[in-house]
């Protein structure tokens, strides 16, 4: 897996991990590191990944419009069908398909409808886990290489993030942190998330660091008022046991756990002070997440941070059931969430510095189980931000015809753009050179194109 | 699911006897003698045979929801077989009676807080440990969450699952299996209660979330396995348990199922109140012949021929997946991960599997033969784990509470023990049972932290995906407040569940007998020298004199100990 240019970068990690010695903290090591060989960065950029977990029905988030197309999608649909006069915001592209065919967006989702023409967000049609382009007939007859452990959520989350199923060691984001930590005066600032552990954000060198979902850090109690049960003693005790080295990893890497929240809780609650207090929308925790982030970004000068990527989520898209009621929803917090991040990121002058993602488990079935769908493989997904090339539909959108090409099976669809292109095209934004995409990104020489040009 | 809510109005369960049962505190019950009668007493270990305190309670780490004086001493006179055979002979304690006997249909998902007050109620005092402990592992692998917003509301339903959990703990898992996939609570949460077969004329397909589950999470596994259970290879390459075919063939076999009632109408089916037993979510599920599929069912190399009924379709498809060879090594290696270690070794695994795959009488999914195997081997017993770098696992923050509990002879002010909404990870545990976040539990038995030595080795470490910086910080700060002041429901300012130090307090002018006691229970009389040390140290400087003298340094010793990386995980 370790190829040339991945290579440089570890070898230049080891050798400063080597002279720092082995009794430095390890996060406290590559602070060091990356302060000792920070270039000058030009400028500040940050991916957002918005984690749709359970896996978001894709055929309901952007909808044929064209009369044909509709026709496909509200018969193979049923009841789960959105109204086509009376539910669905046709999209408006800069410059129309030329096959005449239209897509919208369902009402829940007006607010990316706007974005979308104002020029702030693109589509990406059908984009999922493959190892090789794959079509029915290659599916089918099993001809090419499959993604492991198609229409598994656990392992599907995991492939989208790092290219392998459960039990992966490092994802993309990750990746892409390690390769431009150097540009962070402390790397532990490098990925962050409110939400749980996410494989995408781990690198081989970075480590994702869990923000508190309220606050955006917190600390130990009695670390902070020096005083554990009225004894100072006690609290430098206390500091002492929970980075308690030892040589046992499962203890060894709970320690490390404690003494990155120690050093890493500090700097945020000093960094945040002076952060603006921001109003988002009520009852939408996914939005809730988001103003956390706008404001680490807000202090993105105190923390040193130069190219950050963040994972924010939102669950319950396993919609199996109950689906008119839950997704609707669904789709209504994420719409209403993104329209206040990227309005918040117009308002603090970064919203060309910062690309926000959608990602998920996969999409679903088109046909309904009568009152909602079951899972699927290939999805639609939305980046949003100042500086993608917006108002677009990137990728083919799928022709929803039973049996067509893309077809799984009960119009499950058959990815036509990898995750791999899609992150890849990210990446380079971010600043990751042409010739490193694809170390971190395995499967990306199997595609005609390494990136999708949705980005400036 | 507003149908299914509405039917609460017409019933109301008041067994005031399940209240009155509430125990007051663990030592009252003592730790697991009660219940034997005396003509089976199994007769004391002779001198030099009997396993020693630090052994017995390591023992009980793994077994029950956490050492106490008593069960250490019972685990000592009689012996590891005896005792696992004395709790297999005991009762099963229920959840159901008591969250009836408090259920109100005014606060919907509120009720869920008797389930968990039973949870706690049976975790902390209930005789029957060994059960209690297997049934918390079964409710983190069969998993039905009161995170979903009408299991919450259904209390009762989600109470009769988990006792099915705690009645088949020690039953067989083929029955198990069976239970699970035909209790309503199930039928809720992954969606087969009210699925309908395919309609070729609009092109509805049957629900297959609860038939990709079944299989993926809760019988063989996605991938084809040794009886070791380690992945099978074929050309090095691990081979996938089943294909989207089988899920789809499988899924026609949960068509057809619904609420219990007298009859198989279709408005009962639909879940009719006044069609459908009044207690309906608390009984199986059962067949609606009008609504189950008809044609043939293919699955995992099986074919159900048409007009198969529903109850014979499923006793060939949970037959199937039981029998599958994936079965024992798949529960087993899990069960293994929750009782004793993350990484049991293949061999290990192996004597498990074995044990299920048959029982010495030819049974197979035996339990009582995979809890015996589990904690009897030699890999769960040998005293040299505790040097092994890699071995034991990291205890899951329920159980850490729950440690305490016991260690310290909590009792419940209200009788109720009303410790509850232990979910956020800021300012708690980061782990509600029975509240996991999906059906995919609170962490997954193959999760590896990337980027740590425990990838590098190759190792999984399961609870560690629910671990990162703001949760460690959340339950520390939790257990230093609940060391001094307890958990659960604060009624005038006094939490409901408080400890009794007495025993602690009176020897707290010696930090060495201080330190015995904390790590009788906490550390299984293992604690390593330097920790204690450093923690000695600590309690010293606490004057004796100053007030609260003695409790602090009571509390320090505690938090301390519970804090440390070496007590965080379990070996």
């Amino acid at each position: 897996m370790t190829t040339q240019a991945s290579r440089r970068q570890f070898l230049r990690t080891a050798s400063a991990l080597s002279v720092a010695g082995a009794a430095t903290p390890f996060a406290l090591n590559l602070a060091s590191i990356a302060a000792a060989s920070a270039q000058t960065a030009p400028d500040y950029r940050a991916l957002v990944c918005v984690f749709l977990y359970g896996g978001n029905d894709a055929h309901n988030t952007v909808v044929p419009y064209d009369s044909a197309s509709y026709q496909a999608y509200a018969g193979a649909r049923a009841t789960l069908a959105w109204d086509q006069a009376t539910e669905l915001v046709p999209l408006t592209p800069a410059v129309p398909a030329a096959d005449g065919r239209q897509v919208a967006l369902p009402l829940p989702l007006a607010p990316l409808a706007t974005l979308f023409d104002a020029g702030q967000c693109a589509v990406v049609a059908n984009v999922g886990p493959l190892v090789a382009p794959t079509n029915r007939a290659s599916y089918t007859g099993r001809s090419v290489p499959l993604p492991p452990k198609l229409f598994s959520h656990n392992d599907q989350q995991s492939v989208w993030q790092a290219s392998v199923p459960e039990g992966a060691k490092f994802g993309w984001g990750g990746r892409i942190g390690d390769l431009l930590a150097a540009q962070n005066a402390n790397a532990l600032f490098t990925c962050l998330t409110p939400s749980s552990n996410a494989v995408l954000l781990s690198g081989q060198q970075v480590r994702p660091f869990q923000l508190d979902a309220n606050q955006g850090s917190i600390a130990f109690s009695a670390l902070g008022s020096n005083s554990l049960y009225g004894s100072a003693a006690g609290a430098t005790a206390l500091r002492a046991r929970l980075t308690a080295t030892s040589g046992h990893l499962l203890e060894h890497e709970l320690g490390r756990v404690n003494q990155r929240s120690i050093e890493g809780n500090a700097a945020l609650r000093t960094a945040l002070q002076s952060a603006p207090t921001l109003t988002p929308p009520t009852g939408n925790g996914l939005a809730n997440q988001l103003a956390l982030v706008a404001r680490v970004i807000s202090a993105r000068s105190q923390l040193g941070a130069t190219r950050q990527v963040f994972l924010v989520s939102l669950g319950g898209f396993d919609t199996h059931s109950n689906q008119a009621t839950a997704h609707t929803a669904l789709l209504t917090q994420l719409a209403n969430a993104i329209a206040f991040f990227q309005a918040t990121m117009t308002q603090f002058g970064t919203a060309n510095n910062v690309t926000l993602f959608t990602a998920s488990d996969f999409g679903r079935a088109l046909l309904s189980n009568g009152d909602g769908c079951d899972h699927g493989w290939g999805a639609h997904h939305f980046v949003v931000g100042g500086a993608v090339k917006g108002r677009q539909v990137y990728g083919s959108f799928p022709d929803l015809t039973a049996g067509a090409p893309t077809d799984a099976g009960n119009g499950r669809l058959i990815p036509t753009t990898s995750v791999e292109q899609y992150a890849a095209t990210m990446a380079g934004w971010m600043g990751v050179g042409a010739s490193d995409l694809r170390l971190i990104l395995p499967n990306l020489p199997n595609f005609a194109t390494d990136t999708l040009g949705f980005m400036a | 699911m507003s149908e299914e809510n509405a039917g609460r109005s017409s019933r109301r369960f008041r067994l005031a006897a399940a209240a009155a049962a509430a125990t007051l505190t663990i030592a009252a019950c003592g730790g697991g003698s009660s219940g034997s009668s005396a003509s089976s007493e199994p007769a004391p270990l002779p001198p030099g045979v009997a396993p020693t305190a630090s052994e017995a309670a390591r023992f009980l780490t793994q077994s029950t929801f956490g050492p106490t004086d008593a069960s250490i001493e019972r685990v000592r006179r009689i012996g590891y077989p005896a005792w696992i055979e004395e709790q297999f002979a005991l009762p099963a304690t229920p959840h159901l009676a008591y969250v009836q006997a408090h259920y109100d249909p005014a606060i919907s998902g509120q009720n869920f807080n008797w389930l968990q007050d039973s949870f706690w109620q049976q975790a902390l005092t209930a005789p029957d440990q060994l059960r209690q402990r297997v049934k918390f592992a079964l409710s983190q692998i069969l998993v039905v969450s009161a995170e979903n917003g009408t299991i919450a509301s259904l209390a009762d339903s989600h109470a009769s699952y988990v006792d099915l959990l705690g009645e088949h703990a020690f039953g067989n898992y083929r029955q198990l299996l069976e239970a699970v996939a035909t209790h309503p609570a199930m039928g809720i949460y992954l969606t087969h209660l009210r699925n309908r077969k395919g309609d070729p004329v609009t092109g509805r397909v049957p629900d297959e979330n609860f038939a990709r589950e079944v299989m993926q999470l809760f019988s063989i596994g996605l991938l084809e396995l040794n009886p070791d259970g380690t992945a099978r290879l074929v050309n090095g390459a691990p081979v996938e348990s089943y294909t989207n075919a089988d899920t789809s063939g499988i899924a026609r076999v949960f068509t057809g199922w619904s609420w219990a009632a007298p009859t198989t109408t279709d408005a009962a089916f639909n879940g009719s109140t006044t069609a459908t037993y009044p207690d309906r979510s608390v009984r199986p599920m059962q067949a609606y012949p009008q609504f189950h599929e008809t044609g043939a069912k293919t699955f995992l190399g099986v074919t159900i021929p048409p007009n198969t009924s529903a109850q014979a379709s499923m006793k060939i498809a949970m037959d199937t997946l039981f029998n599958h060879p994936n079965l024992c090594p798949f529960i087993g290696r899990q069960l293994v991960q929750r009782l004793v270690t993350s990484n049991p070794g293949p061999a290990y695994v192996g004597r498990v599997a074995a044990a299920c795959a048959n029982n010495g009488s030819g049974v197979r999914g035996d339990m009582k033969a995979i809890i015996r195997a589990i904690l009897l081997d030699a890999e769960a017993r040998d005293a040299g784990r505790l040097a092994d770098p890699q071995w034991g696992k990291v205890r899951e923050p329920v159980l850490r509470l729950s440690n305490w509990a016991r260690c310290f002879n909590t009792a419940s002010a209200s009788g109720n023990w009303t410790i509850r909404g232990l979910d956020s990870p800021s300012s708690s545990l980061g782990q509600q049972p029975l509240r996991a976040p999906s059906v995919f539990n609170f962490y997954r038995p193959g999760y590896t932290p990337p980027n740590t030595g425990i990838a590098t080795a190759g190792l999984v470490a399961p609870e560690f995906q629910a671990i990162g910086e703001t949760s460690v910080v959340g339950y520390t700060n939790y257990m230093q407040s609940v060391i001094v002041n307890g958990a659960g429901v604060a009624v005038n300012g006094v939490r409901d569940v408080r400890a009794n130090y007495a025993a602690e307090q009176a020897v707290a002018d010696n930090a060495d007998a201080l330190m015995d006691r904390i790590d009788r229970c906490l550390t299984n009389g293992t604690m390593p020298a330097a920790m204690r040390q450093e923690i000695r140290s600590a309690v010293n400087a606490i004057s004796l004199t100053a007030t609260n003298g003695r409790a602090n340094r009571v509390h320090t010793a505690i938090l301390l100990t519970m804090a440390s990386p070496e007590y965080l995980v379990q070996k």
